[in-house]
């Protein structure tokens, strides 16, 4: 009974550590890292979900997180939506793209899936160039930032807070619940989660459509934390980095990949020679982590947390009251 | 026009060899390496490199590509294939070459620099225009790997090994061929086969960091498209979707080139998953 007290605890101490980090530190730069890493777990913690739960190797996610970027800003800066409106809209239709990325997976196995997502982000960041109509081609475009409360770099890092919070308890009641041993069933096996009834399709589908979602809330986010934005943003090498971020957390466990999205995220940006060998890093760390560890660092902690656990349930002998028993007996002769 | 169609053509026998490649590695141990591009990468910046900065001859420069391109692949097979083939699960193999082809290009990209630098003349022609060396050598050199590998695999025992592994590795292992010196072996006939593809295609492409993975994509488009281990369906995939780059590029223009190119894809894989000239594998369930 004590365990289950303890992750609830972790969570509430992080959270408001998380709430109160504007106080503790006045520095704007730490600020904005520790919204970017926000912003990038709205994305991430959904696309767990499709990598580490699903088994579906996405490396093409950067592509939903530019068009989210894209929309945010035409709606909100050009056409003068209101900003909240014009990020739901950005989700939606980047729900739809999810959709419609999804739909080969139905029938490509790993590696041709892999590589179609691939193709996906290149084929984003190349339309971004070249439709200068819509997109401003490389010159890029501004992006709006949202009303009154939310328009400080306080007031934004609460409401990217708020939103990745949000998010997280979606997430993490589907992975907790039936959706989840859906999820784990098909990455372990299609054919044996198939003739059990899990409905294939629908499911690949539903999580598919729910990171492109939140993939294009993220966009939106990111755009304002941006304040500009340009097709140079939007690299295959960001989607390696989310990726990376989900396998050295672990797959199929939530926290991990938060703590690979946050360490990979601020580790560049806090120490600054690293900064220009950052992507060769990302693919060290990968490899080092599939090679040594191919769990993640969020199987190594709940294989600790189970060692730990283990000396509880230490066995207890129970000796056996020999004159009670032996009353029994005799009592019914 | 004539340009247009030789340079696809030229394009085509780059994607066409790439796919070869990757036809070389998938035999020996079913993986279908991220990095595979990285080999024409390496040996096109390594050739470039001698023959430019040290104004060594052509022809060392290209002993040169060989050989780094033989240790390159020999190094993917001890770093990121050996022990992954081990513990035979099924995706590890996909994140261990990406992971390895993501830190030779960044690596290349911080020792050479990310702007493309042009290649040197391999022979002494004047520019010819669609005749010109840089589209013919390519498209010579795909035909010639394709019949090279096509020979290799029916005539010399090593081939025969290759086929025997690709067909059933268990089954090999139990005849007595050493299947881990064999992998070791195919992926360092690789790396040199794709640094060959770089020398070829480099007066093309220039020497680029970032041609990897372009090239590594094209590739398994043009082996998507052709059928996995069918060599003739690695130059049939190739020609067909470097001639519809050429065209894209100068039809609509090279913005729209990859677009093409996946929607090609897809479009077959959805049709015909096991590519034009592959064979289809009953799996056990």
């Amino acid at each position: 009974m004590k365990h289950d007290h303890i992750r609830p605890l972790l969570v509430g101490l992080f959270v408001l550590f998380a709430a109160v980090l504007p106080f503790i530190t006045g520095n704007l730069y730490y600020l904005h890292v520790a919204t970017i890493i926000g912003v990038y777990w709205v994305l991430i913690a959904t696309l767990n979900l499709l990598v580490g739960f699903t088994g579906q190797l996405s490396v093409g996610h950067v592509g939903l997180l530019a068009i989210g970027a894209y929309a945010f800003c035409l709606l909100a800066g050009g056409q003068g939506w209101n900003p909240f409106l014009a990020l739901l809209t950005g989700g939606a239709i980047c729900a739809v793209i999810g959709l419609l990325l999804g739909l080969p997976s139905l029938r490509l196995p790993g590696f041709y899936f892999a590589m179609a997502t691939l193709a996906f982000g290149l084929i984003v960041s190349e339309l971004a160039l070249a439709e200068q109509w819509l997109t401003n081609g490389s010159v890029g475009m501004p992006a709006p930032s949202f009303p009154a409360p939310f328009d400080t770099p306080w007031g934004f890092y609460w409401l990217v807070l708020g939103i990745a919070i949000f998010v997280t308890w979606m997430t993490a009641n589907l992975a907790r619940f039936m959706w989840g041993r859906a999820m784990v069933a098909l990455r372990d096996s299609t054919v044996a989660a198939s003739s059990v009834a899990v409905p294939i399709y629908f499911t690949k589908l539903m999580v598919f459509v729910f990171s492109g979602f939140t993939a294009g809330i993220a966009g939106g986010l990111y755009a304002t934390s941006q304040t500009y934005i340009t097709p140079d943003a939007f690299i295959v090498n960001l989607g390696i980095y989310f990726f990376v971020a989900i396998i050295i957390g672990g797959r199929g466990v939530i926290i991990g990949p938060f703590i690979g999205a946050a360490v990979l995220a601020a580790i560049p940006e806090l120490v600054g020679p690293l900064a220009k060998y950052g992507t060769f890093f990302y693919g060290f760390i990968l490899l080092m982590v599939v090679l040594l560890l191919p769990g993640g660092f969020g199987e190594l902690i709940s294989n600790l947390a189970l060692k730990l656990r283990r000396q509880d349930q230490a066995s207890t002998s129970i000796e056996p009251d020999l004159g009670a028993l032996q009353a029994a007996i005799r009592g019914k002769r | 026009m004539l340009l247009v169609i030789v340079s696809g053509l030229a394009l085509g026998g780059l994607y066409g060899m790439t796919a070869l490649v990757y036809n070389v590695m998938y035999s020996t141990s079913k993986v279908l390496s991220f990095g595979t591009g990285q080999f024409a990468m390496v040996g096109g910046i390594v050739t470039a490199w001698l023959v430019l900065d040290f104004h060594l001859p052509t022809w060392l420069g290209f002993l040169a590509c060989l050989v780094s391109g033989a240790a390159f692949g020999w190094l993917a097979e001890v770093i990121a294939v050996r022990r992954i083939v081990a513990v035979s699960d099924e995706h590890l193999w996909v994140l261990s070459t990406l992971a390895l082809s993501t830190m030779v290009q960044e690596a290349m990209a911080i020792w050479w620099g990310t702007d493309p630098t042009p290649f040197p003349r391999v022979f002494p022609q004047e520019f010819a225009g669609a005749f010109d060396q840089k589209f013919w050598f390519p498209l010579i050199l795909a035909v010639l790997m394709a019949v090279g590998l096509e020979q290799f695999y029916r005539r010399s025992m090593i081939g025969k090994l290759f086929i025997a592994m690709s067909e059933d590795s268990f089954a090999a292992r139990a005849r007595g061929v050493a299947t881990d010196r064999m992998r070791s072996l195919s992926y360092v006939l690789a790396g040199m086969l794709g640094a060959l593809s770089g020398f070829a295609g480099g007066q093309l492409t220039f020497a680029d960091f970032a041609l990897g993975t372009a090239l590594g994509l094209s590739g398994f488009i043009a082996l998507a498209v052709g059928g996995i281990g069918s060599s003739l369906g690695a130059l049939v995939g190739g020609a067909v979707l470097g001639m519809l780059t050429a065209l894209t590029t100068h039809y609509f223009g090279a913005e729209y080139q990859k677009t093409i190119a996946i929607g090609l894809l897809i479009l077959l894989l959805v049709v015909r998953p096991q590519g034009l000239f592959g064979t289809t594998r009953v799996r056990q369930v």
